[in-house]
């Protein structure tokens, strides 16, 4: 019981004393201000890590995550200035397909998701590349206020990013926690056998848990673009390595059928603080991807109970 | 009287929360079976752990030959003569037979610095011959049946007579719970040849068979040894007596409750058939009715019953569900259509382990606690504190996690999960494996209320006895065809002899 406690409040613990350590370097980093930016800055990286959750939750992997987010920037980009607000919705449109296409070659055709979402990966990466003409797409100032303000806005004085990151906090919470679906995919990651013989059909939460995945990862990259007045096929490189860290430093088990959307929340905090707190000790920003290695390598190691891990493949 | 070779002295063992082993001694002399006997939960795998090196002792001490030694890995314990054929198999699916009793000791056939198949396979052979398992040594262990699988286990562990000079124990840890007759005649048979060279230390639910083979027997409960009596003189009943302590109830199968079925036929099968598995089966299944079904290892019942829950499907005949003709795509289709299953193996489809017990029981019916979207918890824990309280499940609440609970409580936790699904029909495949004798009774007791409420039942028993105590009608299989059907009223039960006869 020891244990389990301990490891639901680590991640917090962990976060404070990351904080209470960087504010010890700089007074100013604990200023309202700073704080909200810091938020903000995490946002992109908690929505990708958000539907990232119910995948791992279920045992499974979404390797195809930072593809997905590069490829709704482009779709966003390249249609904003022609339909408007209608780019947006097409850009998630596009994430959950990915996802979608990601879960039926799992399922129906009995691959493991690690293959299955790293070859769906390489297809929308090239999509992306298609769909941008290679290049890097600006999204003119005037679109942007017109349309993507609820992202690069401000609202009672706490930026729009940071609301859609609440909402989407809230709602997946919600999903996770009092919905049959989200039951169910706790159900799938910890006995899936057991799911199944209940008469459940696995492959539609299966299924869903994907669209959601590249729903959210395709929300990430609008909200990225958004961020920077561009969409780019190779926008969120980078990006993949940061939010499984985030997922499981939060304390959601690699194994699945433990963990939840606030775990990640905390998590994408941690890796953010971990960022700045490196570039005050002065690393560089091209050896950071070590240290969110190392990072996802320890929480693994603290998450799961490796002595009832037999074997490890 | 000769010396013990195996002496365990006063240990005792803890767990989070239990004390699995209080001050037990035992002993056992040399070319000795001793039976070790007692409830789930008793604590008889714990002491065969420890004696195995799984687990240390946190008191105590282990003595063979009468000289103190230290256990302290599975390993160490095959060197110093003591051999376990686990409950769980631990057979490798992937390796061979002759690399699976050889596992670990490659080292003895390696010629040239490569492994010799042939010297191995040849060794592997003669092991084998023990065990009158008739396979080739090359042949990949996933083809074997897993009654076949555990003769391999046992052979793994004979095999350490050839391989040392002292006095060997061997640990036989429920052998038989997956063995038919045929097979258990011929393990107990091999376990007499040993004597002159090994003891043996036999553990089983099967009291009769314990009586049969042992000289002596040791009975635990609650982490303690209670009794320990010679065989000879002994009774079963006295045997049950120990291990629950209290009388049995006289009326082991609650015959006097067995209802009389109604006239509807709820399931209906004709001619199913399942290439290699079985063929042309067809009987007609009736309210309040329990159809057992009996057949030894390979008589197809397995393929049937999964079949009849959708779990497999078969390739010709018809199953019909209230008169109407269903096709069961899947699990999902059989529980929509009123079937649920009962898994022999409970842990893998039965439950999902880190489910509070509530969640599990509400898992095939979900949807309808949650009419709107939203799951109502107060609706679903009202729904489990009601059957927790009618099936007198042990459980410290709604939300302890199911794996925690006892075997005999995880299995009604089963059940339960099956009546809140509201199933018209409940195919139990061996729904009294591994779970002690006072839970087993109230299994029994559960299916007659369940009968009593118009439930129509499918029971692949775990043994004949049961079968024939629990059943109304007794369908036996054979190869795959039925070959004979019994009726089975409270009153006049067929023996066991008249359907062994069919059986083989």
């Amino acid at each position: 019981m020891n244990r389990f406690d301990l490891q639901t409040w680590l991640p917090a613990i962990v976060l404070g004393v990351l904080v209470a350590a960087i504010s010890v370097y700089d007074r100013g980093f604990l200023a309202p201000s700073n704080l909200i930016t810091i938020t903000g800055d995490t946002m992109t990286l908690f929505l990708m890590a958000s539907g990232l959750t119910f995948v791992i939750m279920l045992g499974s992997i979404d390797l195809s995550v930072q593809a997905i987010a590069s490829m709704a920037s482009c779709i966003m980009a390249v249609y904003i200035s022609r339909y408007g607000i209608v780019a947006v919705p097409f850009a998630l449109l596009g994430g959950a397909l990915a996802g979608a296409f990601s879960a039926i070659v799992s399922t129906r055709m009995r691959i493991p998701t690690f293959i299955s979402t790293l070859a769906v990966s390489g297809v929308v990466l090239s999509f992306g590349y298609w769909f941008s003409d290679t290049r890097s797409v600006n999204i003119p100032a005037a679109d942007r206020d017109m349309w993507l303000f609820w992202i690069t806005g401000s609202f009672a004085g706490i930026p729009g990013e940071i609301w859609v990151g609440l909402v989407a906090l809230l709602v997946l919470s919600a999903l996770l926690q009092l919905s049959p679906f989200g039951r169910l995919v706790r159900g799938v990651g910890a006995q899936e056998q057991a799911v199944v013989a209940s008469g459940i059909n696995v492959d539609r939460v299966k299924f869903f848990a994907y669209v959601l995945s590249g729903f959210m990862a395709a929300l990430a990259g609008v909200v990225m673009g958004a961020r920077l007045g561009s969409g780019s096929p190779t926008l969120a490189n980078e990006f993949l390595l940061p939010a499984i860290a985030a997922v499981v430093v939060g304390g959601t088990a690699i194994t699945g059928g433990v963990g939840s959307v606030w775990r990640t929340f905390i998590g994408a905090l941690i890796i953010q603080v971990v960022r700045i707190g490196m570039t005050f000790v002065g690393i560089s920003v091209f050896a950071q991807q070590i240290v969110f290695g190392a990072l996802l390598v320890a929480a693994v190691a603290i998450t799961m109970d490796r002595s009832k891990v037999l074997v490890v493949k | 009287m000769t010396a013990p070779v195996l002496e365990v002295r006063a240990i005792s063992k803890s767990f989070p929360g239990v004390k699995a082993l209080d001050n037990v001694s035992f002993e056992i002399r040399k070319g000795e079976v001793v039976g070790l006997i007692g409830e789930n939960g008793a604590g008889k795998s714990t002491l065969l752990k420890i004696l195995n090196g799984v687990y240390q002792a946190d008191e105590g001490a282990i003595l063979i030959d009468g000289q103190q030694v230290t256990v302290d890995s599975p390993r160490h314990a095959f060197d110093s003569g003591i051999a376990m054929v686990f409950q769980e198999q631990s057979v490798l699916n992937t390796l061979t037979v002759a690399e699976n009793i050889f596992l670990g000791r490659e080292q003895e056939f390696v010629r040239f610095g490569l492994i010799s198949r042939r010297a191995m396979n040849a060794a592997a052979r003669k092991e084998l011959a023990k065990v009158h398992l008739d396979t080739d040594p090359a042949t990949p262990c996933a083809r074997l049946t897993f009654a076949q699988r555990q003769m391999v286990e046992i052979a793994k562990a004979l095999s350490l007579d050839t391989r040392i000079d002292k006095h060997i124990t061997i640990l036989l840890d429920e052998p038989t719970s997956v063995l038919e007759s045929r097979e258990v005649d011929l393990l107990f048979s091999i376990v007499r040849d040993l004597r002159d060279r090994a003891s043996v230390v036999f553990i089983s639910h099967r009291l009769e068979e314990v009586l049969e083979l042992c000289d002596r027997i040791y009975v635990m409960r609650d982490g303690k040894i209670v009794a320990e009596t010679p065989a000879k003189g002994t009774t079963v009943k006295e045997l049950h007596t120990h291990m629950v302590g209290r009388q049995l109830h006289h009326e082991y199968y609650r015959e006097s409750r067995q209802a009389k079925p109604g006239d509807t036929v709820v399931l209906e099968a004709k001619g199913l058939a399942r290439h290699g598995a079985f063929s042309d089966v067809s009987f007609a299944l009736r309210k309040g009715e329990v159809l057992g079904v009996a057949g030894v290892i390979g008589s197809g019942r397995e393929d049937l019953a999964r079949c009849l829950a959708g779990h497999l499907s078969p390739d010709a005949g018809t199953l019909s569900l209230k008169g109407k003709p269903v096709r069961l795509r899947g699990p999902g289709d059989a529980v929509s259509n009123g079937i649920g299953l009962v898994p022999a193996e409970r842990k893998v489809e039965g439950l999902v382990g880190p489910f509070s017990v509530s969640e599990n029981m509400t898992l095939p019916a979900l949807s309808r606690f949650a009419p709107s979207g939203v799951i109502r918890f107060a609706e679903e824990n009202e729904t489990a504190r009601g059957w927790i309280k009618r099936l007198n499940i042990k459980t410290p609440s709604t939300e302890t996690m199911v794996g925690s609970l006892s075997g005999g409580n995880q299995q009604k936790v089963v059940l339960a999960k099956w009546r809140v699904a509201g199933v018209d029909v409940l195919i139990l495949d061996h729904p009294t494996r591994g779970i002690d004798v006072g839970a087993k009774e109230d299994v029994y007791e559960l299916i007659r209320d369940m009968t009593a409420d118009g439930l129509a039942i499918v029971l692949l028993g775990d043994t004949l006895d049961e079968v024939i105590g629990v059943s109304s009608r007794i369908l036996v299989m054979r190869d795959g065809k039925v070959q004979a059907q019994f009726d089975a009223p409270a009153a006049a039960k067929p023996t066991q002899v008249e359907i062994v006869g069919h059986m083989v």
